[in-house]
C-alpha cells in the first residue's frame, strides 16, 4: 500500500499556565491509501494534538517538530494558502462533539454548501442537489427539508451524520475522525460506524480514528497505534493487537475491557484495572513512560526509555519486557 | 411552528421547519417587542414629519405667551419660558435627539466591532493593543472629550455624536472580544478552519452573526444612553445649541422654572423615558428574533 500520510519524528510541546507540556513525543505514523488506522489511548495520551498537528489546528504558540508528509508535501511546512487548499479538500476532519461543531446561525444546506463553493466551485441548485445528495450517503431521510434545517433541530446523531456529509463534500483522500462517537448514545454510535465503515470501503478514502473506545477500534480499524504519555508504545494489525498484544499498557487496556462471557463475581474473570494516571510530561524522560503502572516493570524500565522496534511481521513494540505470547493470548 | 406546514415527513420524526417569510409572525408573537416597534416608529415618524405636524415654530418667541399652563388656549401642552409652543418643540426635539442617539450608537459600533472581533480571534499584540487604548478610553471622562472636542471644533451637533460615539466604544469593543474569544473556541470555528476557509470568512460568518444577540442588547441600551448623555451636553451648553431645540436642552433650560411650572420640565422628561423604553423593548425582541434557537 503506498503511504498516503507518513507522519515522522513527530514532537509538540504546548504551553499552559505552569509551563511546558510534551504533548507528543516523537512519533511515527503511516496511513496507507484506502486504510484505516486508529490512535487509541486514555484521554491526554496525545491523540488528539498528534491529529490535530497534521492539519495544523494547534495554539500559535504550540512548538512543532518533525513532518508531516501527505501525498509527497510536508503539511508542516506547507504556507498557509496552499494548506488552506489541502483542508477540506483532500483531508477533512470531524470533531467529537456534534452539538457545537455546526454553526448555530445557518441552516445545513447553507453549512455544506460553504465547502461545496470553496473547493469546487458550486452554486445555486447545483450546490442544493450535491448537498442532498451527501446528506443521503450518511441516509439522513428527507435531504431536501433537512438542508433547510437549522443545527438545534437536528438531535446530536443527525448533526454528526451532517458533519461527515460536509468532511465527504469533496470527496477528501483523508479522513481524521476525532472520536467520532464518543458524544452519542450507543444505538447512534452503532448507525455512525455503519455508515462510516459503509462509505470508506465505497469511497475508498483512509481514515485516521481517534477514539479511546476499543470497540469502535475492533469495528472499523485495519490497524492500531497505541499511544501512552506522548509515546507510540505499540503499532499492529487490528486482529494482532486484540489476539497478542505484547505492551503491558495495551494488555491492560484489553482486559479491562468486559467481553462476552464474563459473569459478575468470578474471581477468575474480574476486570482488571491499571492503577494510576497518565502522567503529564513536563521534561523530557529517560525511563518508560509506564513504568510506574506496570507490573512488569524492572530497574531497566526506569533507567532507560524503550525503543519502539518490531517484534514480529508488521508489529512493532516499545517495550524490554513485552508480553510473552501465550500469555497475552490468554489475556483476551 | 405548526406541524402541520410540514406535509410529507417521515412520522416518526417530528421537527420543525424554519420559515423564510415567518419574521414578522415571530414578532408579532412578542407583545413588547411590538410596543417597542410602535413606539420607535411613531418618535421616527414625528422626527420625518415634524414641519406638518407641528402648528408653531419652535423658536420663535411670543413674550406675550411666557409660562402658559398646559391645555391652555392655543398651545395643548402649554408654553416655555420664552413663550414658545412647549408641543412644536417638543416635536422638532426629535429630530436632533434621535440623530443624536442613532447615529453615536452607530459610530461607535462600526469601529467597535471589527476591532472587538479580531482582537478577541487573534489575541497576541493586537488584542494587547486594542484593549490598552480601550483601557484608556474607559478610564478617560467622556465629559472631557466633549469638552475638548467642543472647545477645538466649537459646539456643534457633529461633536455631539463623536464625543457620544467614542464614549460608547469601550463597551461594544469589550463585548464583541468576549464574544469573539468564547466562540473561537467553539468546535464549529475549529472545523470551519478544517473546511479550508479564509480569515475573513471566520470572522464575518462565523462569529459575527453569532454575537448578534448581545450587540443587538448593546446597541439597544447604547440608544438611550447616548439621548441620556446629549441631554446631559445640552445641559451643559456643549450639545445641540439654543434655539434648535433637543429633549436635552428643553430639560436643561426647564430646571430653573422646575418649582413653579413643572410641566416643562416634564414632557421633555417623559419623551426621553418613552423614546429610551421603546428603543430598549424593541432591542429584546429583536435578541429574540435573531437567535435562531428561538425559531
Amino acid at each position: 500500500m503506498a503511504d498516503l500520510l507518513a507522519i515522522q519524528d513527530l514532537e509538540v510541546r504546548l504551553f499552559d499556565r505552569t509551563g511546558v507540556v510534551l504533548a507528543v513525543r516523537d512519533v511515527s505514523l503511516k496511513i496507507g491509501e484506502g486504510e484505516v488506522v486508529a490512535l487509541v489511548g486514555e484521554s491526554g495520551c496525545g491523540k488528539s494534538v498528534t491529529a490535530l498537528a497534521v492539519l495544523r489546528l494547534l495554539p500559535t504558540d504550540a512548538q512543532i517538530a518533525g513532518t508531516v508528509n501527505f501525498a509527497g508535501r510536508d503539511l508542516l511546512k506547507l504556507p498557509l494558502k496552499e494548506l488552506r487548499a489541502i483542508r477540506g479538500r483532500d483531508i477533512a476532519m470531524v470533531f467529537q462533539e456534534p452539538m457545537t461543531s455546526l454553526n448555530p446561525s445557518f441552516t445545513i444546506g447553507n453549512q455544506i454548501g460553504e465547502v461545496l463553493r470553496l473547493h469546487k466551485g458550486l452554486r445555486g441548485k447545483q450546490a442544493r442537489d450535491r448537498a442532498a445528495e451527501l446528506l443521503s450517503l450518511v441516509r439522513i431521510g428527507a435531504p431536501e427539508q433537512r438542508l433547510r434545517s437549522f443545527p438545534h433541530q437536528l438531535s446530536g446523531g443527525m448533526r454528526q451524520r451532517a458533519m461527515i456529509a460536509m468532511a465527504l463534500a469533496c470527496d477528501p483522500k483523508l479522513l481524521i475522525l476525532d472520536e467520532p462517537t464518543t458524544a452519542l448514545d450507543v444505538t447512534t454510535q452503532a448507525q455512525i460506524l455503519d455508515i462510516v465503515r459503509d462509505l470508506q470501503k465505497r469511497l475508498g478514502m483512509s481514515i485516521l480514528l481517534i477514539t479511546h473506545d476499543l470497540g469502535v477500534v475492533a469495528d472499523l480499524a485495519d490497524r492500531v497505534a497505541v499511544m501512552y504519555a506522548g509515546n507510540k508504545v505499540e503499532d499492529a494489525e487490528v486482529h494482532r493487537i486484540f489476539a497478542a498484544p505484547r505492551h503491558p499498557y495495551t494488555a491492560g487496556l484489553l482486559r479491562a475491557l468486559p467481553s462476552r462471557g464474563r459473569r459478575a463475581g468470578d474471581a477468575q474473570q474480574r476486570l482488571t484495572e491499571i492503577p494510576g494516571l497518565v502522567p503529564v510530561l513536563r521534561e523530557p524522560l529517560h525511563a518508560c513512560a509506564f513504568a510506574p503502572r506496570c507490573s512488569r516493570s524492572t530497574d531497566q524500565c526506569v533507567k532507560e526509555s524503550p525503543e519502539l522496534s518490531p517484534c514480529e511481521t508488521d508489529h512493532a513494540v516499545a517495550c524490554f519486557h513485552p508480553e510473552p505470547l501465550a500469555a497475552a493470548g490468554a489475556a483476551r | 411552528m405548526s406541524i402541520a406546514t410540514m406535509p410529507g415527513t417521515e412520522p416518526t420524526v417530528v421537527l420543525t421547519q424554519p420559515s423564510r417569510q415567518g419574521w414578522w409572525r415571530r414578532f408579532r408573537r412578542r407583545p413588547p417587542a411590538v410596543i417597542g416597534l410602535a413606539g420607535v416608529v411613531i418618535v421616527v415618524l414625528v422626527a420625518v414629519f415634524a414641519p406638518f405636524l407641528a402648528h408653531y415654530s419652535p423658536v420663535v418667541s411670543q413674550f406675550g405667551h411666557v409660562l402658559e399652563g398646559p391645555f391652555s388656549p392655543g398651545h395643548i401642552l402649554g408654553t416655555d419660558e420664552l413663550g414658545r409652543d412647549e408641543l412644536s418643540r417638543l416635536i422638532y426635539g426629535s429630530q436632533a435627539t434621535l440623530e443624536v442617539g442613532v447615529l453615536a450608537t452607530l459610530l461607535a459600533m462600526a469601529v467597535a466591532i471589527p476591532i472587538g472581533i479580531a482582537a478577541g480571534y487573534y489575541r497576541g499584540a493586537m488584542d494587547m493593543i486594542a484593549m490598552r487604548i480601550t483601557d484608556v478610553v474607559l478610564a478617560f471622562p467622556f465629559l472631557l472629550i466633549a469638552v475638548g472636542l467642543a472647545a477645538i471644533f466649537g459646539p456643534s451637533l457633529q461633536n455631539v455624536i463623536v464625543a457620544l460615539g467614542i464614549a460608547q466604544l469601550p463597551g461594544s469593543v469589550r463585548i464583541a472580544r468576549a464574544e469573539a474569544m468564547a466562540l473561537r473556541e467553539q468546535d464549529f470555528v475549529q472545523a470551519a478552519i478544517v473546511t479550508g476557509v479564509k480569515d475573513r470568512v471566520i470572522l464575518f460568518r462565523h462569529l459575527f452573526p453569532n454575537m448578534l444577540s448581545p450587540l443587538l442588547v448593546q446597541a439597544s441600551v447604547s440608544i438611550p444612553a447616548a439621548i441620556l448623555g446629549s441631554a446631559l451636553l445640552s445641559y451643559l451648553g456643549l450639545g445641540v445649541q439654543p434655539p434648535t431645540p433637543s429633549w436635552g436642552n428643553m430639560l436643561a433650560s426647564a430646571q430653573t422654572y422646575l418649582y413653579n411650572d413643572p410641566w416643562i420640565a416634564i414632557f421633555p422628561g417623559v419623551a426621553i423615558f418613552l423614546t429610551t423604553l421603546s428603543f430598549n423593548l424593541l432591542g429584546d425582541g429583536l435578541r429574540d428574533l435573531f437567535d435562531p434557537s428561538m425559531r
